[in-house]
């Protein structure tokens, strides 16, 4: 799961940060002439530190959600209207002067692809799989349709909730579909 | 006779800052119980108070760090008292605007107010308007004190010097202070990211006042709005930094730090990268082309390279096995930094994109923005403001009280943030004011949240007294 | 005269909220059918062998028209535009055009002639071809052709369908075009994938980015000139103060 390793790591550099400063913070109790020679460490420390992030940047982003399954033909076209408070799913193009949706199953094993819009504010069109893990996401934004891929391996109920704040509602305005 | 003028007007900046403070925090942890189902407020109630606690934190410790470099700026250059003076009117009329707006009008956009969200009227109608006009209030104001303090600087220094660029050379003749530098990278940024409120402001009247036949394309407002929002939150905290770099070393009884050239190129740098790393609020928007979400993740992992290995290498450098007269400033100083590393781990994880895609918009977001806030900046400046109301009285906190103070706020600061990362991890919803009931932990999370925000309310409480208390004796003193 | 004006003027108004209406149920329209299948019917080609649609999509991606001959209305005026918006064409994404007939009055002499008139009859990128199992074709691109006995002719729409080498429907257009949009379909038949694309009659004055088809890249609109402009603001303030305030030093110093 993403999320738990998102997490792990996140645990790890802060114990590593802890301890670098109290480790700081305590040897200035048994003061002597400070640290020798700080200009060369300096110069490993960022040195070690741009690798790392460099490391991290080319391994994280190729991964991006904008070329997921670029190369694919999608089995399904969704098209979702976001309108507060509600989201309309469907298999046609959706009128935006008569928005309307329907009921939406997906095939397990094959990539889906959602054209994503808004008919007034910024929405978030946000999917949850059973347990409630947040598996992908895009923005719904007016005047403009995005197009998110996703091929879904479990079959099951997924959950649709907005994660772009959008007025008095927002925290109830959800919707769902089955993948089988 | 002025430097009475600039230590009363630093009082007041002070005293309204921790007041407002204390107001904002307990409406976080009114939030907080009522997403945990302890209180019930509608989710309008809900969302003008998640609105205005925004704004008043972004406004008031931005604020409170324009307050510490211009008090200290005294020491190089002559400030103006008059711009300082008009800035605090501003706030004052700004602030108060805003709180009529969500308290009394019900609007509630959030602070980050997304296009076109204020003109969907859900409120009462003077609200948005009003709204505007109090931002508009308040970018005018904070650019005349920037753009002031900027020309002070440049009266005494050219722009190769306010930018330390001679110390690329060996052996410069002219020494640039760090403060200086700090202060001057930052305002340049200050003044973009206003400049940048200014034209979104323009825009929304424009099509506020344009009765439906001028719309403004989604995605420019929302670069715009995040350009300014992401930019000023940022360098609020580059205002502490500045001020960490004058007393840090003053305040535990050591040499002054100086300025060296990769102190002079770190801080160049970080004002280009500080400029660009927006573009991670909008790494959802697929409509942005490619490449400006990869800056975005690039510029949000660079700016945080110079600042960790100038910056905090140097705090090491200044504590590590050498003898410091340590007290409560500089110990706030200290654990503040520290506050804001850890933070800052959670925001470059979060900056990446193929993280951001299970993290954005979800508790992960508050949680790592709150610890660079609650656990790093408002340490910076409340160990500013107390350094600053003991330079005239002689009664100091306690070493025990201060033990005291200083572990109320950690303990407080860790388990409120902690909530908020596990909550992050479970993929709970930010900007939510009820939890939907599948996600089980969302209401442990938020009361656990809540009582140790608590705890971390008590010491602010205690310096609240302590700091107002000092203070409004200097307000009120007649000579010295 | 006054009254010629506004009545012109209601006029205008009139067609272009119908037009605008025309489009928007177009844009509907053109959304059917996306990544579906394109049915495998055979083909008599003019001048060629006899294949079926998938020996043909198999070789290169195919923009799909249907028309008939003996139409009076925009068959003709829609396949000239066609021609000429494609002749310029670098064969940088493969592509190759169909036109088939939906009209079971055409034979391949019909098509053959038809070819001849638009001076394609030795274009390699151009196919003519009938089929005897049109309907199934028309139904698996969503196409409605309906028979006006009063006039003679089909009603219906100018279609254009996009088909990638896999024979799936990857964009359609419907109307008279413009290059752009010619472009979009090619690239799209040949799976290029672009993460998201504006809303037909959305374009606002200053937007940020304007997607280019031909390149593939989105070249810079009117509205990141907003988002530079603070930047360039506070760069020649920071230029300006600082001369200014050297220049009132230096009259200082000189009168002293």
């Amino acid at each position: 799961m993403q999320q738990s390793s998102i997490l792990l790591l996140f645990f790890f550099l802060m114990g590593i940060a802890l301890i670098v400063f109290t480790y700081v913070y305590l040897s200035s109790k048994k003061a002597d002439q400070g640290m020798t020679n700080p200009l060369k460490k300096r110069f490993w420390f960022f040195l070690i530190l741009t690798v790392m992030m460099g490391i991290f940047a080319s391994v994280t982003i190729p991964k991006s959600p904008y070329f997921a399954f670029a190369d694919k033909t999608p089995a399904k076209v969704i098209h979702v209207a976001a309108m507060q408070f509600s989201f309309f799913l469907s298999e046609n193009a959706i009128d935006p002067e008569k928005p309307s949706g329907q009921q939406i199953e997906l095939p397990v094993d094959e990539v889906v692809e959602f054209r994503v819009t808004s008919l007034d504010v910024n929405h978030g069109f946000a999917i949850y799989d059973e347990s409630n893990r947040l598996i992908t996401q895009t923005q719904a934004m007016p005047g403009y349709v995005n197009r998110l891929r996703y091929q879904f391996d479990e079959p099951g109920k997924y959950n649709i909730l907005c994660l772009e704040y959008c007025g008095m509602a927002h925290q109830v305005m959800r919707s769902s579909f089955t993948v089988k | 006779m002025e430097s009475i003028k600039i230590r009363k007007i630093t009082s007041i900046w002070i005293i309204t800052v921790l007041t407002l403070f204390v107001a904002s925090i307990v409406l976080g942890i009114l939030m907080r119980l009522n997403q945990g189902g302890v209180l019930q407020q509608t989710p309008i109630t809900f969302y003008s108070n998640m609105t205005i606690h925004g704004i008043t934190m972004i406004g008031i410790w931005f604020v409170a760090g324009m307050a510490g470099i211009n008090y200290l700026m005294e020491r190089y250059v002559k400030t103006s008292y008059t711009a300082n003076l008009i800035a605090l009117i501003l706030t004052v009329i700004g602030v108060l605007l805003l709180w009529a707006v969500t308290l009394i009008g019900k609007f509630h956009t959030a602070w980050t107010f997304l296009y076109p969200l204020p003109l969907k009227v859900m409120w009462a109608k003077w609200a948005t308007p009003t709204f505007l006009v109090a931002m508009s209030i308040l970018s005018v104001g904070w650019l005349i004190w920037g753009i002031s303090m900027m020309t002070q600087v440049l009266k005494k220094y050219s722009i190769a010097q306010a930018f330390a660029w001679q110390h690329f050379k060996k052996d410069p003749e002219v020494k640039t202070p760090p403060f200086i530098l700090i202060s001057m990278i930052t305002l340049v940024g200050v003044i973009t990211c206003l400049f940048v409120a200014v034209v979104l402001m323009a825009l929304y009247f424009a099509e506020y006042f344009s009765g439906g036949s001028f719309v403004n394309d989604a995605l420019l407002m929302k670069n715009l709005t995040y350009f300014f929002g992401h930019t000023i939150a940022n360098e609020m905290l580059y205002l502490g930094l500045a001020v960490i770099y004058e007393l840090f070393a003053e305040v535990g009884g050591r040499p002054k730090w100086k300025t060296t050239w990769y102190v002079a190129l770190a801080w160049n740098f970080t004002l280009i990268f500080i400029l660009t790393a927006f573009f991670h609020h909008l790494y959802m928007d697929f409509v942005q082309p490619e490449g400006f979400q990869i800056v975005g993740q690039l510029a949000s992992y660079l700016a945080s390279l110079p600042a960790a290995a100038v910056t905090v290498f140097s705090v090491w450098v200044a504590v590590y096995r050498v003898k410091i007269k340590w007290t409560l400033t500089n110990l706030l100083f200290f654990i503040g930094v520290a506050g804001w590393v850890i933070g800052g781990f959670g925001a470059v994880i979060d900056a990446t994109i193929s993280n951001n895609i299970v993290l954005h918009n979800t508790l992960w977001v508050p949680a790592h923005f709150h610890t660079y806030n609650v656990m790093g900046n408002v340490l910076f400046s409340l160990g500013f403001f107390y350094w600053f109301s003991i330079q005239f009285t002689d009664k100091l906190v306690s070493e025990r009280f201060s033990k005291l103070i200083l572990s109320l706020l950690i303990i407080g600061g860790a388990g409120f943030l902690l909530a908020f990362y596990i909550g992050g991890a479970d993929s709970i919803p930010r900007r939510f004011s009820n939890y939907p009931a599948e996600f089980t932990s969302a209401k442990f999370l938020a009361n656990f949240g809540a009582a140790f925000a608590t705890i971390y309310l008590i010491p602010i409480l205690i310096l609240f007294y302590n700091i107002t208390k000092r203070c409004l004796k200097i307000l009120f003193s007649s000579s010295s | 005269m006054s009254k010629n004006i506004v009545f012109l003027f209601l006029l205008i108004i009139g067609f272009c909220n119908f037009a605008e209406a025309q489009t928007t149920s177009n844009a509907l329209k053109e959304e059917t059918n996306i990544y579906e299948k394109v049915f495998d019917v055979p083909l008599q080609v003019v001048d060629r062998q006899s294949a079926s649609f998938d020996e043909l999509y198999a070789q290169k991606p195919v923009i799909l028209a249907l028309i008939f001959t003996r139409c009076t209305g925009i068959c003709n005026p829609f396949l000239v535009k066609l021609k000429e918006n494609l002749q310029f064409k670098t064969q940088e994404n493969p592509f190759q055009v169909l036109v088939v007939s939906f009209d079971s009055r055409d034979g391949i002499s019909d098509m053959r002639r038809l070819a001849q008139n638009l001076g394609l009859e030795d274009n390699k990128q151009w196919t003519f071809a009938t089929t005897d199992s049109i309907s199934r074709l028309n139904q698996s691109v969503g196409f409605e052709p309906i028979w006006d006995s009063l006039r003679q002719q089909f009603d219906h729409d100018a279609l254009l369908v996009g088909i990638n080498k896999e024979g799936y429907i990857t964009k359609k257009l419907i109307g008279l075009r413009e290059q752009a949009d010619l472009e979009l379909l090619i690239g799209s038949v040949n799976n290029i994938f672009s993460p998201t694309y504006r809303l037909p009659n959305q374009n606002s004055l200053f937007s940020c980015f304007n997607y280019d088809p031909v390149t593939g890249k989105n070249t810079p609109g009117l509205g990141l000139l907003f988002l530079a402009l603070p930047a360039v603001l506070t760069t020649l303030l920071l230029v300006f103060i600082s001369y200014f305030v050297r220049r009132s030093r230096q009259k200082r110093v000189q009168l002293n």
